[in-house]
């Protein structure tokens, strides 16, 4: 037995050695990437990219640089980073929606010191605002989505009523499906799970005038007309005119149920069209404007995804590393490989380069970029957001449960201040 | 007593040495640094910083969330723990009784302890959904409803079907440790019983819990420790919606640390959560165990 | 049980006939009873944006009217006309009002015209009624010439015949349900379908079939649209027969056994245990029937198939070319590795437990026990700080150990029982023999233990294949997920696949439960001793 366990211990440190020497060779940068699609890891690791994959692509044009490339699913991607984080082994490249927790503790590296000038350019610059805090560039967008309303046009029509365009001609559409199919259909979707309650949120203070952010950029989310939207959408679920548990029907079941024609309504990103088509759902519908309050300008809601670089100050060789990293974008811009990238789930791009060639291959998405330019976007930048993210979308769920959404959003309120 | 002569008295310390050094590095460990952990500020992005005067305590019982969650812990534990014992405890009088196909039915009450708990959740929730889901379909195409039920209507019921969940995940364990119970009982103890004129409920009582008691504490105590412990059930079916609300410490301390960014407080909250189990399971043990020495 | 005299037997004997033949022939009359209500929608017209006496109302009215009337006159049955009008103020204050009209029929029919009726719910009843009249005559025979036989001297067919009532009995009472069931998808499930637009494979047939037992032939094309609002009353007659032929059962029993509760008692223990198993089997027969459907079909909303149209075989494929078998083989290896060391360390320290006095063995077992008290989940980030420290991070030998240390409670709990129950007599005698302690506990006591220690291997060997959270964590490279987390893929940003998710789950569950359907005798064996000294 103490033979066994001799034998157990030196393993163990024949293995640490190992570990340690192996660390003194050619760069490897940790990146890790968000699972957006069935297609993901087979485009960076498998043979997704005409054969071949981004990983090995990028080392035979960088036989300097190893990839340690993580595809990692969205629900495990925190978790995993922030364990990382906690025990001082933060990843080099990091895909991901939020990073202003990263900034606030200086984990980030700027954009300037790794990403080349010529790329830099490239990107939208409404899109590279979003990632700037205290005037520093932290991140760069990886790619974007617009959100729209979709109608089942077979539905509208056999009841008879137009795609309504405020919030009050919305109740009567509803009011009038639901006499119609006598609840067979579902008038409305509502998606307020954990995973993306905020997009909800969005969807109604951004159409009524209010919104994340008060005049002076600091995070307000308890104003009246932030209580009336949420009020409004949560009278919808009361009245019978939704689908029937928005707290844990995501957005798979409402696109599941809008493509079987059970839905009449739904806001949808710009990949509902390709979604339904990998489904082989036969639905004809439209896309419009959501609907805004009465009088209130139209907000349009569009999300955005990011690439940052964490600092590792016990690297030896910061310039090297800092133009590894600069490669690695500079390789994952580069339009033959990003217009892959982005067409293959469907999304928007990030950078101009792109443009052209998406437009030629699907000319539907010239619509979808012009959509881009007026949206807003969440304040990712602003180092509560994650505070109000999680925060709204709890307001949502008591709210559904009976709920007062004036005092929800004011304890909310007291909680970002405090 | 059943021993063997030792020639050393740190004999059995090294009999044991492999055993409490794997413990020690691998479970201990981690188990010290989550400690110190639940006294040191640690920020949204997950950078552990000093030591901050247990405010992370003070944040995790002031945390809106914590007597709803504790209330459900404590249903979905003693749901859980009692329903999987009594049912597993029926099914184990079921497979030890003598019928045709017993092997066959052995072997399909193991089924859902060699499936492990991310797909078991995965596939009841596939189950029921209401729109698409499985049970909605069977019912509907053997014509025992007419039309599909939404069988998640409420939180509450959402609940009780990840109770559900865990019951049926847990009745193989208790099923198995209550058989071995079963089959070591000498029959000689019935056929005694059977002479007095015992009937089946008297010799239930008399004989045979008497008998399998032991074998139940130790699978008991583990039970309530892998039950208050487990997590992917609710996670994967209601992630704790509607805001916390069936949620329990466990999730309740996953979602606060990986989706509020509250790293301290939830671990602080996973102290306190050591903290319940060591009393329950402590009491428990002392209790049955006391009562076994008499 | 013996009753003394055949006066005493004759009398429990005649009664308990009489009451199965008066159970027997209200079933018949229950059947026999027009109790099966059928109301019908004729005809149904919704019309939006219209109000009571307006131009479109009138216009409306008139066409349903008239078709009501033409109905009437081409069948030559009763209808009833319907209106039912919504009003409400939209949000602009302006009054909106929808007006539906529907024209009814009502209909009653018997169990005999079911019988007469190709449906299969009429072929149904007819086997009910010919079970139960089967069981009927099995009763009388096994009674004839037989009425005062005490039950222990009656002769083997004669106690046969009255067991067999029972059991015919027992399927008519069975077919009860599966009779309504019939109906439910005959008159519900499948028009409905149809009338959206989903016909199955049959549905013509059936339409005409159902034509002609609702409407005597009449309704010809329009069958569809008027089977689309057919709706059957309460059923509570028929529900009654399910009393009538538990007590035909019951009777049967009592002739053939005189005391019923011990025949109960083994249906009861039957019936436990089937429904156990269909409910076990359940997410199983889901697993199979998604895992191989095509995409399109694992969100089907208007459940058209129980089992899928086409069963997609390549969805195995599919996943094999995202690297299911590479995270197979790390599961495999990762188990194996797990059960090793935590049998290796846990074999001795459960010898210790078993077979020595020592100070401290009380502080050990709270120690065992307190190890398990953090959920791997919140030792995620400890348990990842120390992999670091070992430069094990990101490897499956990391695992391994984390595996096995997590497992080491049961196995020592499992181990030490099955020590304690074997006696330490050989052990003693192989010491005195100059044996050391060591080779006394290789040689003498571990083959004896074998099948606890199966146990234990088992049980630890499954924990770690379905262990989940920690590897999450743990693994970064692709090639070193164990199965458990290679299938989150899976579920992603844009997409579940369900049918990916569920068939990598079958591959997954397959070889765990062959190897524990290889072991189940060992299996219950090496519990015994774990459970009852623990």
């Amino acid at each position: 037995m103490k033979r066994m366990l001799a034998l157990a211990l030196a393993m163990l440190l024949a293995l640490g050695c190992c570990a340690a020497f192996a660390e003194a060779e050619p760069i490897t940068l940790n990146v890790i990437i968000a699972q957006y699609g069935p297609n993901t890891e087979n485009w960076f690791l498998g043979n997704g990219m005409d054969g071949t994959n981004f990983v090995a692509k990028f080392e035979e044009a960088n036989p300097d640089i190893k990839l340690n490339l993580e595809v990692v699913s969205w629900n495990d991607l925190d978790t995993v980073v922030s364990t990382r984080i906690s025990n001082n082994s933060a990843p080099d490249i990091l895909n991901n929606d939020n990073f202003s927790e990263y900034v606030v503790d200086g984990l980030l590296l700027p954009v300037s010191d790794y990403c080349t000038d010529e790329l830099f350019a490239d990107f939208f610059p409404s899109f590279i605002e979003q990632s700037i805090m205290d005037d520093v560039c932290w991140a760069v967008p990886d790619l974007a989505s617009a959100r729209a309303l979709y109608v089942n046009t077979d539905i509208l029509a056999e009841v008879g009523i137009e795609v309504p365009t405020t919030w009050a001609e919305l109740e009567d559409a509803c009011q009038a499906i639901v006499d119609f199919y006598n609840g067979d259909v579902y008038p409305w979707g509502i998606d307020m799970t954990t995973d993306e309650g905020q997009a909800a949120f969005s969807y109604y203070v951004w159409n009524n005038d209010g919104g994340f952010l008060d005049a002076d950029g600091n995070l307000v989310v308890n104003s009246d007309k932030n209580v009336e939207a949420i009020e409004y959408a949560i009278g919808l679920y009361n009245k019978g005119f939704t689908n029937p548990n928005p707290a844990t029907q995501t957005r798979y079941d409402l696109q599941d149920m809008f493509g079987a024609g059970k839905l009449a309504m739904i806001i949808a990103p710009n990949q509902l069209p390709s979604y339904l088509k990998d489904k082989s759902y036969e639905v004809n519908f439209a896309t419009a404007a959501l609907p805004v309050n009465e009088g209130a300008a139209p907000g349009a809601t569009g999300v955005m995804d990011r690439i940052m670089a964490f600092k590792n100050d016990a690297y030896p060789d910061q310039a090297a590393r800092n133009e590894a990293i600069g490669k690695f974008l500079s390789f994952f811009y580069a339009p033959e490989n990003y217009v892959g990238w982005v067409s293959m789930e469907g999304f928007l791009p990030a950078v101009n380069s792109s443009v052209a060639a998406l437009v030629e291959s699907d000319p539907s998405f010239q619509a979808w970029l012009d959509v881009l330019d007026s949206c807003k976007f969440y304040p990712t930048a602003n180092p509560k957001w994650d505070v109000a993210r999680q925060g709204v979308i709890e307001v949502e769920q008591q709210a559904l449960t009976g709920g007062d959404v004036k005092a929800l959003l004011d304890d909310l309120q007291a909680k970002i201040d405090g | 007593m059943n021993t063997i002569p030792i020639r050393h008295k740190w004999e059995p310390y090294v009999w044991l040495l492999p055993s409490i050094l794997l413990m020690s590095i691998f479970v201990v460990f981690p188990i010290g640094i989550v400690f110190k952990l639940s006294m040191s500020e640690i920020s949204k992005a997950g950078v552990v910083g000093a030591w901050n005067n247990f405010a992370n305590f003070r944040a995790a019982f002031r945390d809106p969330a914590f007597g709803t969650v504790m209330q459900n812990t404590a249903v979905w534990v003693v749901s859980v723990v009692g329903l999987s014992t009594l049912l597993g405890f029926v099914t184990a009088m079921a497979l030890n009784a003598e019928f045709r196909g017993r092997r066959v039915a052995r072997s399909i009450v193991v089924f859902p302890w060699a499936t492990s708990l991310v797909i078991q959740a995965s596939v009841w929730n596939y189950i029921i959904k209401g729109e698409y889901g499985n049970l909605n379909n069977v019912l509907l195409n053997l014509g025992i409803i007419k039309s599909a039920v939404n069988w998640r209507a409420t939180y509450q019921i959402e609940f009780a079907w990840e109770c559900g969940v865990g019951i049926f995940v847990t009745i193989p364990f208790v099923a198995f440790t209550v058989l071995a119970g079963l089959q070591s009982i000498d029959n000689a103890y019935y056929e005694a019983a059977t002479v007095d004129g015992a009937g089946f409920w008297r010799k239930l009582w008399n004989v045979t819990i008497p008998l399998v008691k032991p074998s139940l504490t130790v699978c008991t105590v583990l039970n309530i420790i892998y039950v208050f412990n487990s997590f992917p059930i609710i996670y994967t079916i209601t992630k704790g919606a509607p805001a916390n609300k069936t949620d329990t410490m466990v999730t309740l301390l996953y979602m606060r640390a990986f989706y509020d960014n509250q790293k301290g407080p939830a671990t602080a909250m996973s102290v306190i959560g050591f903290a319940i189990l060591c009393v329950c399971a402590g009491v428990y043990m002392m209790v049955t165990m006391r009562k076994e020495e008499q | 049980m013996r009753l003394n005299t055949p006066e005493a037997v004759l009398r429990v004997n005649r009664r308990a006939l009489i009451a199965a033949l008066l159970a027997a022939a209200l079933c018949l009359v229950a059947v026999s009873l027009p109790i099966w209500e059928f109301s019908v929608t004729v005809f149904a017209r919704k019309s939006g944006n219209t109000f009571v006496g307006d131009e479109k109302y009138q216009a409306v009215k008139a066409e349903v009217e008239a078709e009501a009337a033409r109905y009437s006159e081409e069948t030559g049955a009763v209808t009833q006309l319907f209106e039912n009008v919504t009003e409400r103020t939209n949000s602009k204050g302006e009054k909106t009002s929808m007006v539906a009209f529907e024209v009814r029929q009502a209909m009653r029919r018997t169990g005999w015209d079911f019988v007469r009726s190709p449906l299969a719910s009429g072929r149904i009843l007819l086997a009910l009624i010919l079970c139960l009249l089967a069981a009927a005559v099995l009763l009388g025979a096994g009674m004839m010439g037989a009425m005062d036989t005490d039950w222990p001297e009656l002769d083997l067919r004669k106690r046969g015949m009255r067991m067999g009532a029972a059991g015919l009995g027992l399927v008519a009472l069975l077919l009860v349900p599966v009779f309504m069931m019939s109906c439910n998808l005959a008159f519900t499930r499948w028009i409905k379908l149809a009338s959206d637009g989903m016909p199955r494979p049959g549905t013509e047939a059936l339409l005409h079939t159902l034509d002609g037992f609702l409407y005597g032939g009449t309704a010809g094309d329009k069958v569809l649209e008027l089977m689309g609002g057919v709706r059957h009353g309460p059923l509570w007659p028929l529900l009654a027969t399910l009393p009538l032929l538990v007590g035909f059962g019951l009777c049967a029993v009592v002739c053939a056994d005189g005391d019923p509760r011990h025949t109960l008692a083994r249906a009861l223990l039957i019936a436990f245990v089937v429904v156990l198993c269909v409910v076990i089997l359940y997410p199983y027969y889901v697993m199979v029937i998604t895992g191989f459907r095509s995409n399109a079909e694992t969100t089907d909303m208007y459940f058209q198939h129980m089992f899928p149209t086409k069963w997609v075989w390549g969805n195995l494929k599919d996943i094999i070319d995202r690297g299911v078998l590479r995270y197979l083989l790390n599961s495999l290896l990762l188990s194996v590795g797990a059960t090793a060391i935590a049998l290796l360390c846990g074999i001795p320290a459960a010898y210790a437990m078993a077979r020595m006095h020592f100070a401290g063995r009380k502080v050990f077992l709270g120690f065992v026990i307190m190890s398990q008290m953090f959920s791997p989940v919140v030792l995620l980030v400890g348990i990842s700080r120390l992999m670091n420290t070992l430069h094990l991070n990101d490897s499956l030998l990391g695992l391994i150990f984390i595996n096995a240390a997590f497992n080491q409670a049961f196995a020592i709990w499992l181990l030490r029982g099955t020590f304690v129950s074997i006696s330490s007599e050989m052990e003693q005698a192989a010491c005195i023999d100059g044996c050391s302690t060591v080779s006394a506990m290789l040689r003498v006591l571990l083959p004896i233990a074998a099948p606890g220690i199966v146990t234990t291997l088992i049980f630890v060997f499954i924990n770690a294949w379905n262990e989940y959270t920690i590897s999450t964590v743990l693994i970064s490279t692709t090639s070193n997920k164990p199965i458990t987390v290679g299938i989150t893929q899976f579920s992603s940003f844009n997409m579940i696949e369900w049918q990916y998710l569920f068939a990598a789950a079958l591959l997954a569950t397959v070889p765990v439960v062959i190897l524990f359907m290889c072991i189940e005798k060992h299996l219950a064996a090496g519990l015994t001793a774990g459970g009852v000294k623990g």
